[in-house]
């Protein structure tokens, strides 16, 4: 779960990692309403994940009052790169002596988390990695271990900076770590970091990736995320405990499958067909009639979605429950979409005996291959 | 032979007096598997499906001589049950969890390296030596004894490939899921000296996806070390980038890191045969084997 700007500052503030505080408005009145006389020149910032948000042009500065209005009005309910703006953060602004960059990743590679600093900051850093990736220094931590001040040590000796940043950089380092694991982060980034005149470090821009598996540990995020998320779809699946994945706008079908490996399998295989996938839903184990039949019709009301293949291989799913599922689904949705099963495993027998019965008929596949192939003729029939 | 488990495997299962334990434990035992105990701290003293249950894990290993793991205990828990099979010295690990903390599995990765014992999964079904034993919730009528090594990070994908396998009369030496989560105990370069050692074994067949670079540190190995053929899969050459697709493993970067196409590549340039569906594996590996 990737955190807004304003969110990330926020749990940056109770680690001591220093901000740039400003207020979130999500309503021009808001702007009234604080009370707070604002030091001009500021920054308004869109609160949407992007990257690149700034050439995006969703960072603006404003020189007086009427600027910031202008600049918030048009801001709010605006798109950035097909989001919706919802909340811009007004902060002010900063005169940068120089832009640094600091993060810690989890590292798949190496298996433990990666300390990341590069002198050069407040760009991409995949960016920095592609054209001098002599400018970052990277230094594994070793989790039962953490942050020690010979790496700010080293990194300050491979950068040729000051010595003077040794205590702030490793005090900063250990807040961000100490953050990093308390919150069980994959990425917890400042970029730019900046050193302001009087030698100050501040965290201008804060990136945060949070485990989606760790969030019964963070009751706080769970109520923010539904928030972030901009798809009704994603919020109405997760309800019933499934996973809905948006795949390609151009792509008109639908895929189903009990096992995010299969999903997969199931939408390459339509690619190689040259049939783009708009959605995927996965049912996990052990899905139940009413459940299935409530996967289909969240999968059906994307517009999008013309046909839609179940692919089910059933171990702890059973294929009579799968069967049932979709004769109900059948039966309450619309027509004009097209559903396909392949079913194999637990109660198969069963699960076939049902979906031969339903009317209107529901094509029945004995294979991944068969059930593309019948999926993607459907579609040229219909085109044609 | 086979790898890992076997009719030599002593048995604990940690979590037996929950629903999942004790129905997986029913359906191990119908598969023949040497179940010697259970733990369930607090429930001591009592038995599921005729299985001892111990309250600790090294009262398990000292009074029946448990060999091998296999946890089915909730992610929030999880790790605390790799954690005491660790320190009672167990060897072999197995834990089937999905959303097991990434952080929690860290430390356990970490100390599991340390100790020198296998953590296989979690978010993994487990391992299988057909016609000997399994340690996980695979449905299992869909095994057969035979040549055929295989290590899967999807469960669904290699249960479509054993099924198809199996119909065409080609059997399974060991089958591990090494799971679908970002930090697996034991990924592909871990396990393949196994069936390279392993005379039972002629082929192998390795189910990989999108996200980290287990294939490429796995396709290195592979160039320099594996003698025997390997048959090579990746799903997901189609996701969207920056999302997960269901595992939390399988995730491409924004960047393009993890992609399908760069594991493919190194692979067949190790020398693996690539597929391109799972009806493609069994296709490759019946050439191979006749």
């Amino acid at each position: 779960m990737k955190l807004l700007e304003y969110k990330a500052q926020e749990l940056f503030d109770l680690y001591n990692i220093p901000t740039n505080k400003g207020i979130v408005v999500d309503k021009l009145d808001d702007l009234k309403t604080t009370g707070k006389e604002f030091s001009f020149p500021v920054v308004v910032k869109a609160q949407v994940l992007v990257g690149g948000r700034g050439k995006a042009g969703g960072i603006k500065f404003a020189e007086n009052k009427e600027e910031l209005e202008n600049i918030v009005s048009q801001m709010l309910g605006s798109t950035l790169k097909g989001l919706p703006v919802k909340k811009v953060l007004v902060t002010r602004k900063i005169t940068a002596e120089k832009e640094w960059y600091l993060s810690i990743t989890l590292d798949r590679k190496i298996k433990a988390p990666l300390l990341m600093f590069s002198s050069q900051g407040g760009m991409d850093i995949e960016e920095v990695a592609k054209e001098t990736p002599e400018k970052i220094v990277r230094v594994p931590v070793e989790p039962l271990e953490g942050i020690r001040d010979h790496m700010a040590w080293y990194i300050l000796d491979k950068t040729g900076i000051d010595s003077s940043f040794l205590t702030p950089l490793f005090k900063l380092s250990e807040n961000l770590y100490r953050f990093f694991r308390e919150y069980d982060c994959l990425l917890a980034e400042i970029n730019p970091l900046m050193v302001t005149a009087d030698g100050q470090l501040l965290a201008v821009d804060a990136k945060v990736d949070i485990d989606d598996s760790s969030l019964f540990r963070h009751p706080d995020m769970v109520k923010f995320r539904d928030e972030l998320t901009e798809d009704p779809l994603v919020i109405e699946a997760r309800k019933y405990n499934f996973l809905y994945i948006p795949i390609d706008t151009e792509g008109r079908v639908g895929v189903i499958s009990n096992g995010s490996g299969m999903l997969m399998s199931t939408i390459d295989l339509f690619s190689q067909k040259g049939v783009k996938a708009a959605c995927a839903l996965d049912l996990g184990g052990g899905a139940t009639y009413d459940r299935i039949a409530k996967a289909i019709e969240i999968v059906f009301s994307n517009p999008q979605v013309e046909a839609v293949l179940i692919n089910i291989f059933g171990g702890i799913t059973r294929c009579d429950e799968v069967a049932r599922g979709v004769e109900l689904a059948r039966r309450e949705a619309t027509l004009d979409k097209f559903l396909v099963v392949r079913m194999e495993g637990t109660n198969r027998e069963i699960g076939v005996e049902i979906v031969r019965n339903i009317t209107p008929p529901v094509p029945l596949a004995e294979s991944v291959q068969e059930g593309v192939e019948i999926v993607s003729e459907w579609l040229k029939e219909r085109n044609r | 032979m086979s790898i890992l488990v076997d009719e030599n495997t002593r048995l604990l299962v940690q979590g037996i007096t929950g629903r999942e334990g004790t129905f997986h434990t029913q359906q191990m035992l119908e598969y023949g598997t040497n179940i010697v105990a259970g733990v369930t701290p607090g429930k001591g003293g009592g038995e599921v499906e005729g299985v001892p249950v111990f309250n600790t894990v090294r009262q398990a290993v000292e009074e029946r001589g448990a060999n091998a793991t296999v946890i089915f205990v909730p992610p929030r828990l999880n790790v605390s049950a790799v954690y005491e099979a660790m320190y009672a010295g167990i060897p072999l690990i197995i834990t089937i969890a999905e959303g097991v903390p990434v952080h929690d599995m860290l430390g356990a990765y970490h100390l599991s390296q340390k100790k020198k014992c296998r953590i296989i999964g979690p978010n993994s079904f487990g391992v299988i030596s057909p016609g000997k034993s399994k340690a996980g919730f695979m449905s299992h009528k869909i095994f057969s004894p035979g040549k055929v090594g295989i290590l899967s990070r999807s469960a669904t994908n290699c249960y479509e490939t054993v099924f198809l396998m199996t119909r065409e009369g080609i059997g399974q030496s060991t089958v591990v899921g090494v799971g679908g989560d970002m930090i697996p105990g034991s990924t592909f370069v871990d396990l393949l000296p196994l069936f390279q050692e392993d005379p039972e074994t002629e082929a192998i067949v390795l189910i990989g996806e999108i996200g980290g670079n287990d294939e490429e540190i796995a396709a290195k190995y592979i160039k320099n070390n594996i003698t025997k053929p390997v048959v090579a899969f990746i799903a997901g050459k189609n996701a969207p980038r920056e999302k997960s697709m269901g595992h939390a493993g399988a995730i491409v970067s924004a960047g393009g890191e993890g992609s399908a196409q760069n594991k493919e590549e190194v692979l067949q340039e190790a020398g693996a045969y690539i597929a391109e569906s799972t009806a493609h594996i069994v296709e490759i590996v019946k050439t191979i084997l006749q």
